[in-house]
C-alpha cells in the first residue's frame, strides 16, 4: 500500500500544474457564479452600518436578514451555482482523458496531445460517469433508507445515543462503499485511456472484477481518503479560531483546503493509472469465461501487479 | 367505590372548609371558581387513564347560568377532528399529518358517564358543538344544559366518569415508551367570559383558556414509577401490588399536568425569592443529566429577575420536566406549576435551547400561569409578552446578542432570532386575530411570539426601557389570577406610561402595518457650487442633505444621526408624519455618514440594512458574503465531481 501511495504521490507532485489548472478553474467558475451575488450585495451592504455585523462578526440574525430579502434569497441565487458545479463536471469529464494519459505515461503530455486525449476519451469518459449514477444512486438510496432508519431508532430505542451511532456507523460503511465504487470506476476509466477501449459496458464488468482483487489498491484509496479529510480537518480547524475580521486569511485557508481535495482527488486517479500501468495486458483483461464450460470462472487467474513504481 | 366517595367527600368538605377561612395556604390568591378533584388508576400498556372527577362550580359571573360546556381536548387526535384537519391543511409539521395517519396518533376522552349531584344522571343529554368551525365530526367541546338553572354565587357539582386515552406524545401531550406526559386530559369547564361562555374547540395552532380554582388529584400508576403532578405532592402510598398511588393538591391554578416515568432522575433543589422559598424539583431523563446544571442555572436566573421585575412567584414549588428522546413533543410547554424543557444528549454549549426553553416556559407561570389571557382569542398577550421577556431575561443571563448561540463561529440574540421570525410574516395577520383563524403556523409563530417581543422592544425605545419594565409590573399587579382582555394590557401600560399610546397599539396590535424607514439620498453639494476655487476643508461650506423616506406604513417618530469629516455630530428628529423628509444641514463639513434609529431601537423596522448610509463604499461585507459563497459553489462542483 505505502508504495503505491509513494508511487501516486510522485505522480501528483511532478504533474502538480494539473492539480493547479483544475483548481483555477474551479475557482475560476465559482468566482464567475459569485459575480451576481456580489452585484446583488453590494447595493445593500457597501454603504450600510449595519453590515458590519457580518465583518467584525457572524451574526446569523443579520444574515438571515440579508436572505430572507427577494432579491438576494438562495433561492434566486442557488441556480448560478449548480449551473457553475455541474460546468466544472464537464470540464473535468472533457480532461479526464487527458489527465489519465498523463499518469499512465507519467510524462509531461504536449498541449495537443493532452487535448487530442481529452477530446478523444469525453464520451467514453460520459457514459462512465453515467453509469456510475446507477451505484452511486444505490448507495445515496441505502444512506437514506439508514438514515431514515436511524432516524426511527434516535425517537424510539431506549437509549438516547443508539439512533446517532447507527447514522454514523452506516455512514462509515457508506463511505468505504463509495470509495470502492470510485476505484471501480476510475480502474475503468485508466483501463479505456491505456487501450483505447471503446466497449465501456464490457470494461466496466471486467473493471468490477479487478477492483474485487485491488486489495492493496483499495487500501490506498482509503489512506487517500483519510488524508483528503484530515487536512479538511485542520484547515476548517484554523478557519473557525481565525478571527472574523480575517476575511483574506480565511479565504486563504478555505482555498488550500479545496487545492489538497483537488490533490487527493487526483492522488485516487494516479493511483488507479498506475495500478492499470502496470498490469500486463492479460491480467488486466483475462479472457472471458467461454459460455457454458463449468469452472470456467474459477480458472481465471488473479492479476499480479507489477511491483509499486519506485520513485 | 363506596369508600372513594367518602373520601372525596370528606376531602372537599375539608378542602371547602379550609378555602372558606383562608388557612389552606393564607387567603385564597384567585376567586377559586373551579374545584377539581380527580381520582384515577393509569394502565401503563394501553396508555389509558380510567378517573373520575368531581368538578364544584361556584357561579361567580353575577348571571343564573343554565349551560355548561366542557373541553375534551384529547378528542382532537382523532382524523377529522379540527385539530387534525386544520394540521392537515397548513401543513404543520409534527402533528400526525405529515407522514399519514397512524393508530398511535389516536387519543380521545371518553365521557362513561355524567351526574349533575343532586339532579341525576345526565350522560345522554351531552351534546357535542363545534362554535368555531361547525364541523359535525369534531369532539372536543360539548355542551350540558342544567335541569335548573345555577344562580349567581350558588354552586353545582359535576361527577363524570371518563376514560383518557393518551396519543403517541403528539402537541404537548401522550406517552414515549414508558414516559407520560399528561397534558389537557380531563373534562374541563369552559370559563365565562365577556358576558358569555367561551369554550373553544382544540385547534392546531392554539392553546388554552380556563378558570382558577383548586385541584386535588389522586393517581395509582405502576409503582417505583417517578410522578410530577403541578401543586404540590401531597402523599404517596405503596398499594403492594406492584402500584402506588400519588396524591397532589394545588391552589389558585387553572390547569393540572402531570408525567410519569420508570427512569427518571429527580434532581431538588430550593431558591429564596421575595415572596419565601420555592423548591425546584426537575424530573431528568438520565442521559440528559449534563444538562440539569443548565437548567437550573437557567432557571434560577429566571426566577430572580421575575422576582425582581414584575412580581413574586406565590406558589410553594415548580416542577421542570425533561422529556426523553423521541419525545420532543412534548418539550417546551406550560402548565401551572408545571414546566417541560428540553435538550438532547448532544448538546453543545453553545446552543442555549435548554436555557431559554426553561426561561420561556417559566416566564409562563406569569403570563398565562398568574395573567391568564385567553390564549385561544390573544394568544400574542401569553406567547408574545412572555417572549418580550424572554429576550429581557436571556439578555441579562447570557449576553445581547449571545443570547441563542454563542459559539466563535457565529451569533444569534433572542431580538435577531424574533426579527427573521417575524419579517418572512410581518404582513400576514394581526395580532388581534384568534389563533385558529392565522395564515399558517409561520405566521402564527412570528407575529404572536416574534412580532409582539418587537412591538414592546421598540416601544422600550419610544418611552424607555424602565417605563415599559414598570407598565408591565403594574399591569401583573392589577390583573394576576384574572382573565385580562387586550384593552386592559394597553390601558395599564397607557397608564405607566403617562400618555395614550393608543395611536401605536392601534398599528402594532391591530394592523399589519410594516415599519420600513429607509435613507433615500444622502448627499454634501457645495452652496457655492459656482465658485470655480477649489475646496478647501475648514472654509468651504456644504448643503448636506439627507432625504428620509418611509417605505412602510408604520407611523413612528424618526431620530436621524448624522456624521460630519470634522468629527461633529448632530441628532434631529421628523415626526414621521409624512412619506418622506429633508434633512439639510450647511455647515463647513461633509457628511460622512446617517443613520435613521441611530440607538438601534427600531426592532420592528423589518430592513435594518437601509437605515443607514455612508458616504465611503466599503465591500468588505459583500465581499465576505460573495467570497462563502464562491466557497460553496467550489465545494459544490466538488461533491458532484464525485462521478467523474
Amino acid at each position: 500500500m505505502n508504495g503505491s501511495v509513494r508511487s501516486s504521490a510522485g505522480l501528483i507532485w511532478r504533474h502538480q500544474r494539473l492539480v493547479w489548472w483544475i483548481f483555477a478553474v474551479n475557482l475560476g467558475i465559482a468566482w464567475l457564479s459569485s459575480l451576481s451575488v456580489r452585484a446583488a450585495l453590494r447595493p445593500i451592504l457597501d454603504r450600510s452600518l449595519e453590515s458590519a455585523k457580518l465583518v467584525t462578526g457572524f451574526d446569523v440574525g443579520t444574515l438571515a436578514l440579508l436572505a430572507e430579502r427577494p432579491d438576494v434569497s438562495a433561492r434566486v441565487l442557488a441556480p448560478g451555482a449548480i449551473i457553475a458545479a455541474l460546468l466544472f463536471v464537464i470540464f473535468l469529464l472533457f480532461i479526464d482523458g487527458g489527465v489519465l494519459a498523463v499518469f499512465l505515461d507519467d510524462r509531461k503530455l504536449s498541449r495537443a496531445e493532452f487535448f487530442e486525449n481529452s477530446g478523444l476519451f469525453f464520451w467514453r469518459m460520459v457514459r462512465l460517469a453515467l453509469y456510475s449514477v446507477v451505484p452511486f444512486g444505490l448507495l445515496a438510496a441505502a444512506d437514506g433508507g439508514v438514515a431514515k432508519l436511524a432516524g426511527k431508532l434516535a425517537d424510539n430505542a431506549p437509549q438516547d445515543w443508539l439512533g446517532f451511532v447507527v447514522n454514523m456507523g452506516s455512514k462509515l460503511v457508506i463511505v468505504a462503499l463509495a470509495m470502492f465504487v470510485r476505484l471501480w470506476f476510475d480502474l475503468a476509466q485508466a483501463t479505456v485511456v491505456r487501450d483505447d477501449e471503446r466497449k465501456v459496458l464490457g470494461t466496466l464488468t471486467r473493471s468490477l472484477r479487478l477492483a474485487f482483487r485491488s486489495g492493496k489498491l483499495y487500501a490506498s484509496y482509503i489512506g487517500i481518503g483519510l488524508f483528503a479529510a484530515a487536512t479538511f480537518g485542520i484547515g476548517a480547524g484554523i478557519w473557525f479560531y481565525l478571527p472574523h475580521s480575517a476575511t483574506g486569511a480565511s479565504f486563504l485557508i478555505l482555498e488550500i483546503v479545496t487545492v489538497t481535495q483537488i490533490a487527493s482527488r487526483l492522488w485516487l486517479k494516479a493511483a488507479s493509472a498506475r495500478w492499470v500501468a502496470l498490469l500486463p495486458d492479460e491480467a488486466a483483461f483475462p479472457p472471458l469465461p467461454i459460455q457454458g464450460t463449468v469452472g470456467a470462472a474459477a480458472d481465471i487467474q488473479a492479476p499480479v501487479p507489477g511491483p509499486p513504481m519506485s520513485e | 367505590m363506596m369508600e372513594n366517595r367518602c373520601w372525596q367527600i370528606c376531602l372537599t368538605a375539608i378542602v371547602a372548609l379550609l378555602t372558606v377561612s383562608g388557612i389552606a395556604q393564607g387567603a385564597p390568591l384567585s376567586e377559586r371558581v373551579v374545584a377539581y378533584q380527580i381520582e384515577g388508576a393509569y394502565n401503563a400498556n394501553t396508555h389509558t387513564l380510567d378517573a373520575t372527577e368531581v368538578l364544584t362550580y361556584t357561579n361567580r359571573t353575577g348571571t343564573t347560568l343554565n349551560k355548561f360546556p366542557f373541553h375534551l381536548y384529547l378528542n382532537a387526535f382523532q382524523p377529522k377532528s379540527t385539530f387534525m384537519t386544520e394540521a392537515q391543511q397548513t401543513g404543520i409539521n409534527g402533528m400526525g399529518t405529515d407522514s399519514g395517519w397512524e393508530d398511535k396518533r389516536f387519543g380521545s376522552n371518553e365521557v362513561k358517564s355524567l351526574e349533575i349531584v343532586g339532579s341525576g344522571d345526565v350522560t345522554k343529554q351531552m351534546k357535542f358543538i363545534s362554535p368555531d368551525d361547525g364541523n359535525a365530526d369534531d369532539r372536543t367541546v360539548f355542551e350540558i344544559a342544567l335541569p335548573k338553572p345555577l344562580p349567581p354565587n350558588q354552586s353545582v357539582q359535576f361527577r363524570i366518569h371518563f376514560v383518557a386515552k393518551f396519543p403517541e406524545v403528539v402537541a404537548r401531550t401522550g406517552y414515549k415508551r414508558d414516559f407520560l406526559m399528561a397534558g389537557q386530559w380531563f373534562p374541563k369547564v369552559g370559563v365565562w367570559w365577556n358576558g358569555a361562555w367561551n369554550c373553544h374547540q382544540f385547534h392546531a395552532l392554539t392553546e388554552f383558556f380556563a378558570d382558577f380554582g383548586t385541584f386535588d388529584v389522586k393517581l395509582t400508576l405502576p409503582a417505583k414509577w417517578n410522578v410530577g403532578g403541578s401543586g404540590v405532592m401531597t402523599g404517596a402510598r405503596d398499594n403492594g401490588n406492584g402500584t402506588q398511588t400519588v396524591s397532589f393538591h394545588a391552589e389558585d391554578i387553572h390547569d393540572f399536568a402531570w408525567t410519569a416515568d420508570p427512569s427518571t432522575k429527580v434532581v431538588e433543589d430550593s431558591i429564596k425569592l421575595s415572596g419565601g422559598t420555592v423548591k425546584i424539583r426537575m424530573l431528568m431523563q438520565p442521559g440528559h443529566m449534563s444538562s440539569a446544571a443548565r437548567y437550573m442555572g437557567a432557571l434560577k436566573g429566571t426566577m430572580r429577575k421575575f422576582d425582581e421585575w414584575i412580581g413574586p412567584y406565590p406558589y410553594p414549588q415548580i416542577t421542570v420536566v425533561d422529556p426523553p428522546h423521541g419525545a420532543v413533543a412534548a418539550g417546551g410547554m406550560e402548565y401551572p406549576t408545571l414546566i417541560t424543557a428540553d435538550t438532547a444528549w448532544l448538546m453543545p454549549k453553545s446552543v442555549l435551547i435548554p436555557e431559554l426553553v426553561v426561561e420561556h416556559e417559566f416566564g409562563h407561570q406569569y403570563w398565562y400561569g398568574m395573567v391568564a389571557t385567553n390564549e385561544f382569542e390573544n394568544a400574542w398577550m401569553d406567547e408574545g409578552i412572555n417572549s418580550y421577556m424572554e429576550a429581557k431575561v436571556m439578555d441579562a443571563l447570557y449576553g445581547k446578542s449571545t443570547s441563542w448561540v454563542n459559539s466563535r463561529l457565529a451569533t444569534l440574540g433572542e431580538r435577531g432570532m424574533y426579527q427573521t421570525e417575524y419579517v418572512p410574516s410581518a404582513d400576514r395577520d394581526p395580532l388581534s386575530r384568534p389563533g385558529w383563524l392565522f395564515l399558517d403556523d409561520s405566521s402564527y409563530g412570528g407575529n404572536n411570539y416574534g412580532k409582539t417581543a418587537l412591538v414592546m422592544l421598540t416601544l422600550e425605545n419610544l418611552v424607555g426601557e424602565k417605563t415599559v419594565m414598570r407598565g408591565l409590573h403594574a399591569y401583573f399587579d392589577r390583573y394576576k389570577f384574572k382573565h385580562p382582555r387586550p384593552q386592559n394590557f394597553t390601558a395599564a401600560m397607557n397608564e405607566a406610561v403617562g400618555q395614550n399610546l393608543d395611536w401605536y397599539w392601534k398599528q402594532a396590535i391591530d394592523g399589519t402595518e410594516i415599519l420600513d424607514d429607509r435613507i433615500l439620498t444622502a448627499s454634501s453639494e457645495r452652496v457655492d457650487w459656482y465658485n470655480k476655487a477649489d475646496e478647501k476643508a475648514g472654509v468651504t461650506v456644504y448643503c448636506n442633505t439627507v432625504i428620509v423616506h418611509r417605505r412602510g406604513n408604520f407611523d413612528l417618530p424618526v431620530l436621524i444621526e448624522a456624521k460630519f469629516d470634522d468629527g461633529s455630530t448632530v441628532r434631529e428628529r421628523w415626526d414621521g408624519k409624512d412619506r418622506w423628509h429633508r434633512f439639510v444641514w450647511e455647515r463647513k463639513a461633509k457628511l460622512v455618514s446617517a443613520e435613521i434609529d441611530p440607538d438601534h431601537g427600531y426592532w420592528l423596522d423589518r430592513d435594518p440594512f437601509n437605515n443607514s448610509w455612508t458616504a465611503k463604499a466599503d465591500g468588505k461585507s459583500a465581499g465576505k458574503v460573495a467570497g462563502y459563497w464562491t466557497l460553496l459553489t467550489q465545494w459544490l462542483a466538488l461533491v458532484l465531481s464525485c462521478l467523474t
